[in-house]
């Protein structure tokens, strides 16, 4: 039998009460009163002999009472072990090794690697471990394939090798998809001890998003094995990208600079490196400030923007590329005139002002090295065949049908051998279908921007595309017609408007659709330029031009590679200046370490438990208390189900009411006898 | 109960059966009966409006009664003599505390003294004398003048009836009362049970005293007051204070004993150092035999006053 509060045993002392109430000779219950006490002293209790203890009955059942309360206080039960044996069960156990830019500095990886060694040597026969590591994304190094496949005395050998082979890059942190692609990891397997050793030095800019909420596979343990850099004075800086700026301040560079929480120092200095020139910069430990930097050399194309005055492992530098001034030259042929409100080229020279980044040219005729053309008349047959060559060398243009008699231009510039263009009848078309997966209309791909239906096209023009024709339709009018098309042209595009925009023909120039719609147009064009020069490592870098000849591109240590017009550079896994050729032109890209792994101050792992992570607790002495909880846990449920100290309480109850009764009969025996004599 | 009078067995009243009459007046009259003649003297001289007749005056006489108009007219002395209306001027001080209370008899103390005191009274006022009354637990409760008139008897029976209520007995307080109230001199007499500290009661007595009372003690006991029999040990209750206490009363009596012993001669030599009479009786003491300590402690009283007047002439 156990006892749930053994300590209320100690109340089973209490049967001395009675006893010595039994040994006690004193008929308290006799009362007399007396005039004075004046002359009298209270007499001291005498106890009685032992031979003289009276009613032994009584003594025992109060004796008994009391030990029966004792005991149901202490709620007894009979144990059964509910547990099951902790014995070693079958785990599956991620090492999940922090390989971001942080882990560069001196002997964190070395430290971290040593952790997964230690736990890949003491991993049991019937543990299976994967190893990941993790910057940015996860990406697994050891799967659990791998290492139920290699025979049970090499695997330890063999995932060492694998892990050798990884190191830390130059990438962010995100410890969220870190965890949560781990635990992704444990899904498919029935095994329930499963336990992510995260090992990382749990830097203060670590991306945490999406680890709140994050429903855990069953059973799932995180356990952070933390290592330590030495204590040293990170700070780091991060180029801006140029936004809206001021005018008269084009020139500006903005640096965001960030000192580590746990840093020494408080004051850097900032300058261009081979400049001479340099400024002071003061922040505190742990704060972010922005600062506009020194004026770059003349001409500087790019370069790299220092800070000095920490221990600055890897941080400390920062890529710049200098934006460019993009010329765009487009062709408008027959848009009228600039200050005519009633025809087109009025409203497209709105819609494209110039920007300090941006200078659009309007040329009135053929130029062959425009990027956009927008063509809203008849063309002559010898013209047609110019504009031809020019789209088949990789140029795009828009054609405007304005009437029927379009069919030759239409014809000619696609190549086709005739196209028909009728006037369509009715009242007014509007916009039906919309296809938002194509470039041009992706932006407005969500509900917000979607609605095209308010635009009223009074004029439109009905043409037919061949079945042979590679054309692809963009937008319908409400009667099936195209109202937008895009057909190749070799390397080049031709997009057919079936309605102009001028307010004869149509409410598109005075919708508010009408300015993103071109933008996406001349941007699908390539004439637009991607907006950004600066970038992170492990960002894609946008392709410069999206049709036409395939982009050479060279990353700093001089490796290149070529991918075709339209695809993203996504190997910036360092920082550097980045180079992209294309059209013969070339145009540079920094990519740089985020700022944040520059915020190496460790945090708490309690921050990971606030967000939902199941932690593991640390040492055995956590684990035998956990165990000893459970313990308790159980016992206090079998005690519930057994409820012994009821019939304790009970059989105490009925002892007190026998103890009352006998002791209220042996009250009244003696007056009796006495009545009787 | 039927109020048969008592017989009287060997000259004495039974006190049970004098109890068990109800009326106080009856009671009074059944123990006076038989003690007419008085054997007290008044402290004052006869002065009084009733005249009754003239006597010759006689040399080292007190000149204050000559009737001057009648040695103008007669040119003799002639003293006038009065009949005193008032013998004397006496107030009875009644203990109604609840220690009084006390009985292991079919009585309790306070019945007889209340008993005591109304025979008293019923036996001055057939003497003539004006009889008072103050009836005191810790402060004084009923008073009643010393008079001698029609009604006033039976005012005080009246006022003697009333049932022990004070919660301690103190006697200072009342004393000083009484001195205050008793302006005239005449005879105090005190009947309690003094259980109280005697203390101060010198202090008090002496006062009165000094005023020129005349004061007779009566310390009223139960008999189990005395002899403190009980069998077992148990818990005494102080009727007064209320107060519990565990007692043995084998082991306790030798002391309780001597202490009241010590408390009774205590008070009995502040009486003789101021020349009052102490009497302490019992409540199984028959009334009659309680009435004679009183007047044999008069006749005793009335010697003693007359040899000093005796000495103070020669």
């Amino acid at each position: 039998m156990n006892f749930l509060s053994p300590w209320f045993l100690l109340g089973a002392a209490a049967v001395a009460g009675p006893i010595v109430f039994h040994l006690i000779r004193r008929a308290a219950r006799e009362r007399v009163t007396f005039s004075s006490l004046m002359f009298l002293r209270p007499t001291p209790p005498r106890a009685v002999r032992r031979s003289k203890l009276e009613h032994i009955v009584l003594l025992l059942l109060r004796c008994i009472c009391l030990l029966l309360l004792a005991a149901g206080f202490a709620r007894p039960f009979f144990a059964r072990d509910l547990l099951p044996p902790a014995q070693a069960q079958e785990r599956r156990i991620i090492l999940l090794v922090d390989a971001s830019a942080s882990m560069r500095r001196e002997g964190l990886w070395q430290a971290a690697a040593a952790k997964a060694q230690d736990y890949l040597d003491k991993a049991a026969a019937s543990d299976q471990i994967a190893v990941m590591a993790f910057d940015l994304q996860p990406r697994v190094l050891v799967s659990f394939a791998d290492w139920n496949a290699w025979p049970e005395s090499q695997r330890a050998g063999l995932a060492r090798q694998r892990l050798a082979t990884a190191s830390p890059g130059w990438m962010g942190t995100h410890l969220g998809a870190a965890l949560t692609g781990a635990a992704e990891q444990f899904r498919e397997n029935s095994i329930t001890r499963r336990e992510i050793v995260l090992i990382t030095d749990l830097q203060e800019g670590a991306k945490m998003d999406g680890l709140q909420g994050y429903s855990w596979p069953a059973g799932t343990l995180v356990k952070v094995e933390r290592v330590e850099a030495k204590p040293q004075s990170d700070a780091g800086l991060e180029i801006l990208e140029p936004a809206a700026v001021a005018a008269g301040m084009e020139d500006a560079i903005h640096v965001r600079v960030a000192n580590a929480g746990d840093s020494r120092k408080e004051k850097f200095r900032l300058g261009w490196d081979g400049a001479k020139d340099s400024m002071e910069v003061y922040l505190t430990p742990g704060q972010t400030r922005t600062f506009t930097a020194p004026k770059p050399p003349a001409g500087l194309k790019s370069g790299a923007l220092k800070l000095a005055g920490g221990d600055l492992s890897y941080g400390g530098v920062s890529y710049y590329a200098a934006p460019e001034i993009q010329r765009v030259a487009i062709c408008c042929e027959g848009l009228g005139l600039p200050i005519d409100p009633s025809g087109m080229l009025y409203y497209l020279q709105r819609v494209f002002p110039g920007t300090p980044r941006r200078q659009i040219a309007f040329t009135p005729r053929l130029d062959p090295s425009a990027n956009f053309a927008v063509i809203a008349s008849n063309l002559p047959p010898d013209e047609i065949a110019s504009w031809h060559t020019w789209l088949e060398n990789g140029k795009t243009a828009l054609l405007v049908l304005t009437g029927a008699d379009s069919g030759p231009t239409l014809a000619g510039l696609l190549g086709w051998p005739d196209a028909q263009v009728t006037e369509a009848g009715g009242d007014f078309g509007l916009l039906g279908s919309i296809d938002f997966q194509h470039p041009i209309f992706a932006p407005f791909d969500d509900p917000r921007f979607s609605d095209f239906s308010q635009i009223h096209f009074w004029k439109r023009r009905r043409w037919e595309i061949p079945a042979s024709a590679q054309a692809r339709v963009l937008a319908r009018f409400d009667d099936g017609s195209p109202a937008l098309a895009q057909a190749p042209v070799k390397k080049g595009n031709l997009l057919v408007l079936a309605s102009g925009w001028s307010p004869a023909d149509s409410q598109l120039a005075v919708s508010s659709k009408f300015p993103p719609l071109m933008e996406t147009m001349l941007d699908w064009s390539g004439a637009g330029a991607p907006a950004r020069f600066q970038f992170r490592t492990g960002d894609a870098i946008p392709s410069p031009v999206l049709t036409g000849e395939p982009v050479h591109w060279q990353r700093p240590d001089g490796r290149r590679s070529t991918l075709a017009a339209g695809a993203a550079f996504t190997e910036t896994d360092a920082p550097g200046v980045y180079k992209a050729d294309f059209l013969g032109q070339q145009r540079l890209f920094a990519v740089n370490v985020p700022l944040e792994e520059s915020r190496t101050a460790p945090i708490s792992p309690d921050e990971l438990a606030r967000l939902g992570v199941p932690l593991k607790w640390d040492s055995e002495q956590a684990a035998a208390s956990a165990r000893i909880q459970q313990r308790r846990l159980q016992d206090t449920e079998l005690e519930n189900r057994q409820k012994l100290w009821r019939w304790l309480i009970a059989a105490a109850l009925a002892i007190t009411f026998v103890d009352i009764v006998l002791g209220g009969w042996l009250a009244r025996r003696p007056a009796a006898a006495d009545a009787k004599t | 109960m039927p109020e048969t009078l008592p017989t009287r067995e060997a000259g004495f009243v039974d006190p049970k059966a004098l109890m068990a009459i109800r009326s106080l007046e009856l009671r009074a009259r059944v123990v006076v009966e038989g003690f007419w003649s008085g054997l007290h003297r008044s402290p004052y001289h006869g002065f009084s409006v009733e005249f009754t007749e003239y006597r010759p005056y006689s040399q080292g006489e007190d000149t204050r009664y000559l009737d001057w108009r009648l040695y103008a007219r007669s040119d003799r002395f002639y003293i006038k003599k009065f009949e005193d209306e008032t013998n004397l001027r006496c107030h009875l001080v009644v203990d109604l505390s609840r220690s009084m209370g006390y009985k292991s008899l079919a009585y309790s103390k306070a019945d007889y003294a209340r008993t005591f005191a109304a025979t008293l009274a019923w036996f001055l006022h057939g003497q003539g004398d004006a009889v008072g009354l103050f009836s005191f637990d810790e402060r004084v409760r009923d008073y009643l003048p010393a008079r001698h008139r029609h009604g006033h008897l039976r005012q005080l029976m009246l006022a003697l009836e009333s049932e022990p209520a004070g919660r301690a007995t103190h006697l200072a307080e009342p004393l000083r009362r009484v001195a205050e109230l008793s302006r005239k001199r005449g005879l105090i007499v005190l009947i309690s049970d003094l259980l109280a500290p005697v203390d101060e009661l010198e202090q008090h007595l002496a006062r009165l005293t000094a005023a020129g009372h005349e004061m007779v003690v009566f310390q009223v006991l139960d008999p189990n007051e005395l002899a403190f029999q009980f069998q077992n040990a148990m818990l005494f209750h102080d009727i007064e204070s209320e107060r519990d206490v565990y007692i043995d009363p084998d082991a306790a009596r030798v002391s309780y004993q001597r202490r009241l012993r010590e408390h009774g001669e205590g008070v009995q030599a502040i009486c003789r150092k101021l020349g009052f009479a102490f009497n302490q009786i019992t409540t199984d003491r028959p009334m009659d035999l309680a009435l004679l300590d009183f007047l044999r402690g008069r006749a005793r009283r009335g010697k003693l006053v007359r040899r000093r007047s005796q000495r103070a002439s020669t």
